[in-house]
């Protein structure tokens, strides 16, 4: 790849990029670097090595740096499949620093010795006020998305509670978990009545929540081996202590002499 | 000229030299456009009502200052390039920031669940409980699961980033496959314009889903061979690189896509032979597609005839049924969704109606053209039979199995149709009198085209943002087909649940459980009939679902609109009887969760 400076490129970006994306804790940067692992520099280098020593107008160039970039990720993973390992970051790293390397070698060898032309790209040439302009659409677009990735207060839309029962699993002795999330407009105080059996007292829990707020109850249940019992839990909201708000059921059996 | 006259142009000459070149105000101008999308999408996610006036402002502020720059005669190659792809995702940021949170169309919660049992699995092929046929193209979620891979992304993020390029290929390709057939950039980038009043485009076309990325390859492998076709005997192998890549891409991709590439090949190798094209003819190219796409149906994805049977029989039939009045036709504009349908505003039926109506004149003008210039590329007439082949498509919207068919396949055919109304356009805007008042006429019609368009495409009750995720206390709080869906990826991942359509999607992505629903098992009858038969819970359970959601909003079982908070006054949001609700308590069957309108139970908890 000697003289061919936009191969060498290529192939020291691919194994940096590779290097980030599979180092680097932060998602950002990882992106940075993904992005032009998986779809630019493997593009880029099948499309120069179809082409060898044909230059390509930027149009086409970028058509096809995408086309093959695109087709080479949906490929690639079958490909990955069914080698051992599978679909990781290591080895999606692996494939695409395999493919640069080997399309930006096939590259050189079909252009043969640089001929010291010079790209047929040139820079736009921007002038200030032009730059202004595109600084002030970017402030622009950068404001909308972080506008609209911003959650808003929605005052129409009606909150709602859920209640939830499941075994609390690990425990030594059997218990149910009891969650109650709110996702009301504003702080909401409840009662929780858990009642074991037809006959069984009730327990009384009660809570305040605020919005976004979730609170879990752990239960035991004390049911003699072999019986069934029938575990209602009742959530009450306390602007209508007496009507029903929420109801989870379920049927618990005692454990078996030796179960834990 | 008086030379009061040419001081004064002199004078504007150098006021426009000063400011800011059109492309830099373009950009601009298209910020803008998107921040007045985002602001409607936020003031209707507050469960609000806003006039969509500002919102098709905004996007008419992208598209018509775009469209006449781009029909000047006195652009540049690299300008109008640039336009074309800042036109492409301009457009594309207007359904992202719609939905910001998550995915809420209909098939993007199906392919998120492929990508992410992809990274699970450190493998393809794992299945999916909804629509099974996804499973077997995993082109898709290969790629997604690529860049989830390497930047540690949800499937959301890389899922729209993803479709982001595939977006940009595709206006790309079309405007490379328009320049090589036409040989006239002004008029590609015209015909790029024009297509975005493709009824999918704004839409449809870029939800996160196998199409939304196999179109845009197919486009640009089309592009690929008309350069080939152009291209001297030395470039001839190397353009056959990418096509052969693209086409196996499209293949592992999509199966009407795939069968569409075929079939468009096909058509081109007869064309060839009846033009008697001096160019070798395409026909290797089209078996080697055709081989590969039923290689591939057949050794990997053989559950595709009986996905792909039931929508077209049954658009068959209800074609037949349609037109010997067996059944009632469709009514346009009318989104039937459960037994609540969603009409359309006369103003909106009138731009759409419209837009139809320009098309058709805009096709009979560009066929006129064509004859009048000789045109005799296989291309063209391939574009020319595309061009037609549209306006049959729009039959089909009338009969009720049948429109959906017809509206896909008008993503492929207004492809022929854009590059046939841009000879009509350009021919509109040729230099003589009244040129400005033209032109005018012109970017009133595109308007009304794009509009029209994404009116045709999406229902109208859906164009805007409906509130996912809002705060609450400086709280973010999601909505309850959302939460379960999350409580159930927290609390029971890797279970299985019956659900209705909406609710399914969710649990598949972002829930990550499995979810089965529709007419698979019954479900669609169980969660609707108010009394239960004895075979229906242990059928369920003998398929190894675990629990079952009932939902009592009717709009669960519409996909598109069953993911949102509930707001009073809605249409959306009427309720099924409670007996829909208390015929399981009468089993009787465990409560597991219960958030009001949704209960979820436990189908093997019983006394």
């Amino acid at each position: 790849m000697r003289g061919h400076r936009d191969l060498k490129w290529v192939c020291v970006a691919a194994v940096v990029a590779a290097v980030v994306a599979a180092l680097v804790p932060w998602d950002v940067v990882r992106l940075l670097a993904a992005l032009p692992l998986a779809v630019f520099l493997p593009g880029y280098a099948i499309t120069v090595a179809a082409f060898g020593p044909q230059r390509l107008d930027p149009q086409r160039l970028a058509m096809l740096t995408l086309l093959c970039g695109l087709s080479l990720l949906c490929l690639g993973g079958i490909v990955l499949n069914f080698l051992p390992g599978g679909i990781r970051t290591v080895t999606w790293a692996l494939l695409l620093i395999l493919v640069v390397i080997a399309a930006a070698r096939a590259a050189a060898l079909r252009r043969g010795r640089p001929d010291g032309r010079l790209s047929g790209w040139t820079r736009p040439r921007l002038r200030g006020v032009d730059v202004a302009c595109l600084v002030l659409a970017a402030v622009v677009v950068v404001g909308t998305l972080v506008f609209a990735y911003t959650p808003l207060p929605a005052s129409k839309a009606v909150g709602y509670t859920a209640l939830w029962m499941l075994p609390a699993k690990n425990a030594a002795d059997p218990a149910l978990k009891v969650g109650v999330i709110s996702a009301e407009q504003g702080r909401q105080h409840y009662r929780l009545e858990v009642r074991i059996g037809e006959n069984g007292k009730p327990k009384r829990y009660h809570l305040a929540l605020d919005p976004g707020e979730e609170r879990v109850v752990r239960v035991p249940v004390n049911v003699p081996a072999g019986k069934k019992r029938h575990v209602v839990v009742s959530l009450y909201d306390s602007e209508r202590p007496h009507e029903l708000y929420r109801r989870v059921t379920t049927w618990t059996a005692g454990s078996q002499p030796g179960e834990g | 000229m008086s030379s009061r006259d040419s001081r004064a142009s002199g004078r504007r000459r150098r006021l426009l030299a000063a400011g800011p070149s059109p492309l830099a105000l373009i950009v601009l101008g298209a910020a803008v456009g998107l921040l007045l999308c985002a602001y409607t999408n936020a003031l209707s996610r507050e469960g609000g009502d806003p006039t969509q006036i500002v919102y098709w402002a905004g996007v008419l502020l992208i598209v018509v200052p775009i469209a006449a720059r781009i029909s000047m005669e006195d652009v540049s190659l690299r300008e109008r390039f640039a336009l074309v792809a800042l036109f492409g995702l301009s457009l594309y940021a207007v359904k992202v920031i719609r939905d910001p949170f998550l995915f809420t169309f209909p098939d993007e919660p199906i392919h998120a669940y492929n990508a992410n049992q992809a990274i699970l699995h450190h493998g393809l092929f794992n299945g999916n409980p909804i629509l099974p046929v996804t499973s077997g193209y995993p082109g898709l979620a290969s790629a997604t699961s690529a860049l989830i891979s390497l930047s540690g992304l949800s499937s959301f993020t890389a899922g729209v980033i993803l479709i982001g390029l595939a977006r940009l290929l595709l206006v790309l390709s079309l405007f490379v496959l328009f320049t090589r057939v036409s040989g006239s950039h002004r008029l590609a980038g015209l015909a790029v314009v024009i297509y975005a009043g493709s009824s999918n485009f704004l839409y449809w076309g870029v939800q996160y889903s196998y199409e939304s990325l196999s179109l845009p390859l197919l486009v640009a492998v089309l592009a690929a061979f008309a350069e080939r076709e152009a291209a001297g005997p030395k470039l001839v192998r190397s353009w056959a690189v990418p096509i052969v890549l693209g086409t196996m891409a499209v293949v592992v991709t999509h199966h009407l896509t795939s069968y569409a590439l075929v079939i468009v090949l096909v058509l081109l190798a007869v064309i060839y032979r009846l033009a008697r094209s001096p160019k070798p003819n395409p026909w290797p190219f089209a078996l080697f597609t055709a081989v590969l796409a039923g290689g591939w149906m057949v050794i990997a994805a053989n559950n595709t005839v009986d996905y792909l049977d039931p929508v077209f029989s049954g658009a068959v039939t209800s074609i037949w049924n349609t037109v010997f009045g067996d059944s009632q036709a469709r009514g346009l504009f009318e989104s039937a969704s459960t037994d609540l349908v969603y009409t359309t505003p006369f103003v909106a039926r009138l731009i759409t109606l419209g837009a139809v109506g320009l098309l058709l004149l805009g096709f009979l003008a560009g066929i006129r053209e064509v004859w009048a210039r000789r045109e005799n590329k296989p291309f063209v007439w391939l574009f020319c039979l595309g061009a037609a082949g549209f306006f049959a498509t729009l039959a089909l919207r009338f009969a009720p199995e049948a429109w959906e068919t017809g509206n896909r396949a008008a993503m492929y055919l207004f492809i022929g149709l854009a590059f046939v109304v841009a000879y009509a356009a350009l021919r509109l805007i040729r230099k003589g009198p009244r040129l400005m008042l033209r032109r005018a006429a012109l970017l009133a019609s595109i308007a009304v085209v794009v509009i029209g368009g994404a009116i045709a495409g999406w229902p109208w009750d859906s164009q805007l943002a409906q509130p996912t995720r809002i705060t609450a206390g400086g709280v973010e709080i999601e909505s309850e087909p959302i939460t379960l869906a999350r409580w159930i990826g927290a609390q029971l991942p890797g279970r299985k649940f019956a659900a209705a359509d909406a609710d399914a999607r969710m649990i598949l992505a972002p829930g990550g459980a499995q979810a089965k629903t529709g007419e698979a098992l019954s479900i669609k009858t169980i969660l609707e009939e108010n009394s239960l038969l004895n075979w229906e819970l242990p059928s369920l359970r003998g398929n190894g679902l675990g629990y079952l959601v009932a939902d009592r909003r009717k709009v669960s079982t519409d996909p598109g609109r069953g993911s949102f908070f509930y707001v009073p006054g809605s249409p959306k949001h009427a309720l099924r009887p409670p007996a829909t609700m208390h015929k399981f308590g009468e089993v009787p069957l465990g409560r597991t969760y219960d958030s009001g309108n949704l209960v979820v139970f436990d189908l093997r908890s019983r006394p």
